[in-house]
């Protein structure tokens, strides 16, 4: 699964107005209106975040917008997850372990959730897991088997983002999935997949209490779609209490929660659509959290012994779309020579204030196997001119850069692109599209440039590279197309061998890295501005938080 | 009958001196005018000589030198990624006035020639006379939206560019000089002179052309100029709501909304300098407005004239 990563949206007088109108709810919820020691203590562990939108929708096959991810992690469980550990250059915030680990099982770092063990046989085509006993979902349901069985099999009934979820996997049929007691399941593949386990883990596979689901949604709605605009019904650590769009989503921490009892009880999310003033409400102390602030923005917290932000390298990469059905980006020069007129160290340092790194893979750095040696495209002016010569085009041309009017740092990232591309000859117009209008346009690939900032979920490099570069994956934005590189990331996701994948896909990324389907720019970085009393944080590679993660000391 | 004395008085005074000595006095009796002639012709001087005086380009990003306060070499500072504002802001009024004007001007050129129409046929009935009333409830329609929003659906139907923000200021616009020009066409249309023409055989279309506008004109022009102040700042809001001209063309509502986000971390002179070129601007049409007024409306001005002859015997005396 992928994300679009909707920045917080230009200031207006709007959403200064909206963020005063937080200013006075976030602190009446949160501390002021309830005095005396038991109601400090609630206050304690009351969460209040500035976010700059509440979840659009509740269910994952739908929507995968900010707000909704948040929720999730809190709402449901999942049947595996990756192991903690401390952020190597981040202190205090720890993330998860997501290498390659010879020495463990499956190669993974993995702690068992909804599944207590876990099997995969020797020849890599069936997983057997045993599932925890004594597990209530939020509607107080005892967990089985047959919540697993019924989320996989909402999946392919529903045919929205969880179709790709089992295209991933190579199931083909519902019948693939089968209870084999109350409480183990098993997956049969054709092929051996790597992805079996990682994808137990991805955010974009909640566990579903089906009792309850089948229940509210009868004969008309058999997999409770109606239900889930609105409500919630799993396995984790959260409730929802009330949800108003637009303004906030209130969540309860659930006492007969099976696994360790969150610290914070009460977790609202405000929105607070201008990031001026979600910074200006954690200035001055109404809320704990100010989700997706302006690079400039976190740096001004800098100093503060009552703030602190946190930044940890992510998972998130930033490039344009160089459409190889528009000419004249379907020449590998010109895709070649644009990415050498990319001057990365200036929008590192302009736009993102050193919040970001260049994109120096296709595929996350942070993710196993990515390698860097293959970028070659450090700023050379003079050899884009070269290669622009070579494509038969020494006077240059014209085109359009298109961009996203939600995200604040493509437009100046798209001026420093125009004037470094003026250089070369070439001249863009810059097309600013209102963020709706802009993913739908990303879609359509009839942009010859447009900005993309996306994520892949499953820290895998064959996940990533089949999502952008595979001609048959719905996200390859680029219109690349080479038979190779498919045979080469087709073949990487039937291996269960490391050391076999980390060949095959050094060789796809030096492939793309020389055929430049991409305009690289950056990987900007995840960072979060928090009162400096919270702990906790825990960077996912899905880019969401798990409220249950955070603390006050 | 002194009041009678008087205007006969000052109406001769008028007569004696020329128009410009007149505009002269005037501008000395009431200095606020001058100095709204003053900001508007800097303004235009600024937005033609911009190319001889700017020291940077307008569209140029400098990433080495972002966010610069003001200084010897950037007197109004840099923008986040290192576009010189000053360079920019004398830059914009060929955007912001051009738009402004051309956008004015065809509302004022459409609006009256229907409202003409429709103030000729209102009084009368059959399919003219129901046309007429149909256009003017149109125009009812198109007035009860919010301008702005009005603007921005324009804009995001029509495609952004600078023809699209033109025709969304004349479009919003329009029902304005319809309804100035109706109404005075109705007064006219029941004069004599009309009458004449009509009987001497002229079609309504020549009668309208010949006699009926050129009479009905007044209160049009004097609506001009305090359109253009206002069709600045439509435009300037058009562009910081991000509906506006693209990026990077200097325009002082685009770069008051892009300079907007450093305000909360300290560096104000984005959007500042840009905020005040245009409210002085539109400061300046809106005292052009008030002056225009003031000589379009004969009692005022009979007034006027009459206080500085009073003025001029007494410093004779």
């Amino acid at each position: 699964m992928s994300q679009h990563q909707a920045g917080p949206l230009h200031a207006s007088r709007r959403n200064i107005l909206q963020g005063a109108a937080a200013l006075g709810a976030a602190a009446g919820i949160g501390i002021a209106s309830r005095p005396g020691p038991a109601h400090a203590q609630d206050a304690a562990r009351t969460l209040v975040i500035a976010s700059p939108a509440t979840p659009q929708g509740l269910d994952i096959e739908f929507d995968v917008s900010l707000g909704s991810i948040d929720a999730l992690g809190a709402l449901y469980d999942y049947m595996l997850a990756y192991e903690k550990m401390p952020d190597p250059k981040a202190p205090g915030v720890m993330r998860e372990d997501i290498g390659v680990h010879g020495d463990r099982p499956n190669g993974l770092a993995l702690r068992g959730r909804l599944a207590e063990k876990w099997d995969i046989s020797p020849d890599g085509l069936k997983a057997t897991f045993v599932l925890r006993q004594g597990v209530k979902s939020n509607w107080g349901n005892t967990f089985s088997a047959r919540d697993v069985k019924w989320t996989w099999d909402r999946k392919f009934n529903l045919k929205g983002q969880g179709i790709f979820q089992t295209a991933v996997l190579g199931l083909k049929t519902p019948d693939q999935i089968k209870v084999e007691a109350d409480h183990v399941i098993s997956f049969s593949l054709e092929k051996p997949n790597p992805l079996l386990l990682k994808q137990q883990c991805n955010l974009a596979n909640p566990i579903y209490d089906s009792t309850k689901l089948t229940q509210v949604g009868g004969a008309d709605d058999p997999w409770g779609v109606q239900f889930l605009k609105n409500d919630s019904a799993g396995f984790g650590p959260y409730k929802l209490q009330q949800i108003v769009r637009g303004q906030q989503a209130v969540f309860q921490a659930r006492e007969d929660y099976w696994d360790e009892k969150p610290f914070m009880r009460t977790v609202v999310m405000r929105e607070v659509p201008s990031s001026a003033s979600r910074l200006s409400l954690l200035q001055g102390g109404a809320v704990d959290i100010a989700q997706f602030l302006q690079p400039r923005e976190y740096m001004s917290i800098g100093t503060s012994r009552t703030l602190a932000v946190d930044t940890v390298n992510a998972s998130s990469m930033i490039w344009l779309e160089l459409n190889a059905k528009i000419k004249p980006f379907d020449n590998v020069d010109v895709r070649r020579a644009i990415n050498y007129a990319i001057p990365h160290d200036d929008i590192v340092k302009t736009v993102y204030y050193g919040l970001a790194d260049k994109l120096t893979a296709p595929v996350p750095y942070i993710y196993p196997m990515a390698d860097p040696q293959y970028f070659s495209y450090d700023l050379n002016l003079d050899k884009a001119k070269q290669l622009l010569a070579t494509a038969g085009l020494a006077d240059g041309f014209s085109s359009t850069i298109s961009y996203n009017a939600g995200d604040p740092v493509q437009e100046p990232i798209a001026l420093i692109l125009q004037t470094s591309l003026r250089r070369i000859g070439v001249n863009v117009q810059l097309e600013k599209l209102p963020a709706g209008v802009f993913y739908e346009n990303v879609t359509k690939r009839e942009k010859p440039i447009i900005f993309y900032l996306d994520s892949p979920w499953t820290p895998d490099p064959g996940y990533a590279t089949f999502l952008y570069f595979d001609d048959k994956s719905y996200v390859d934005y680029s219109n690349y197309s080479n038979p190779k590189v498919n045979e080469l990331i087709e073949g990487g996701l039937q291996t269960l061998d490391d050391n076999e994948r980390k060949a095959t896909y050094g060789q796809v990324q030096k492939i793309l890295m020389d055929e430049a389907p991409w305009g690289f720019i950056a990987y900007p970085k995840y960072a979060l501005a928090r009162k400096a009393k919270l702990s906790g944080f825990t960077y996912y590679t899905s880019n969401n938080l798990r409220f249950q993660d955070f603390a006050r000391s | 009958m002194p009041e009678a004395e008087a205007t006969t008085g000052a109406i001769a005074e008028t007569g004696r001196t020329s128009r410009l000595a007149t505009l002269l006095q005037v501008a000395r009796a009431r200095p606020r005018f001058a100095l709204g002639y003053v900001i508007v012709l800097a303004a235009v001087l600024a937005g033609a000589l911009a190319p001889l005086v700017a020291p940077y380009s307008p569209v140029e990003a400098n990433p080495a030198e972002f966010l610069q306060p003001p200084s010897a070499q950037h007197w109004l500072g840099t923008d986040a990624v290192g576009m010189d504002i000053f360079s920019r802001v004398i830059y914009a009024p060929r955007i912001d006035l051009a738009i402004a004007v051309a956008g004015t001007l065809l509302s004022a050129v459409v609006g009256c020639l229907i409202g003409a129409w429709v103030g000729y046929h209102s009084r009368g009935g059959g399919l003219r006379g129901w046309l007429a009333y149909l256009v003017m409830r149109a125009a009812d329609v198109m007035q009860a939206f919010p301008v702005f929003v009005f603007a921005i659906a324009l804009v995001a139907s029509l495609g952004q560019s600078v023809q699209t923000v033109v025709l969304a200021i004349a479009f919003v616009n329009i029902p304005i000089y319809l309804r100035l020009m109706r109404s005075q066409v109705m007064t006219i249309r029941e004069m004599r002179y009309v009458e004449a023409s009509l009987v001497a055989g002229l079609s309504d279309a020549r009668t309208i052309a010949r006699h009926v506008m050129p009479n009905a004109m007044g209160p049009a022009l004097a609506q001009l100029s305090v359109n253009v102040g206002w069709s600045i700042l439509l435009t300037a809001g058009l562009s910081f709501v991000g509906a506006g001209v693209r990026s990077p063309t200097p325009e002082w509502g685009s770069m008051i909304a892009s300079g907007f986000q450093n305000v909360v971390t300290g560096e104000w002179w984005p959007s500042v300098f840009p905020g005040l070129a245009l409210a002085v601007t539109v400061f300046g049409f809106s005292l052009i407005g008030s002056s225009v007024e003031l000589f379009a409306d004969p009692v005022k001005m009979r007034r006027l004239t009459r206080d500085l002859a009073a003025r001029r015997r007494e410093r004779a005396a």
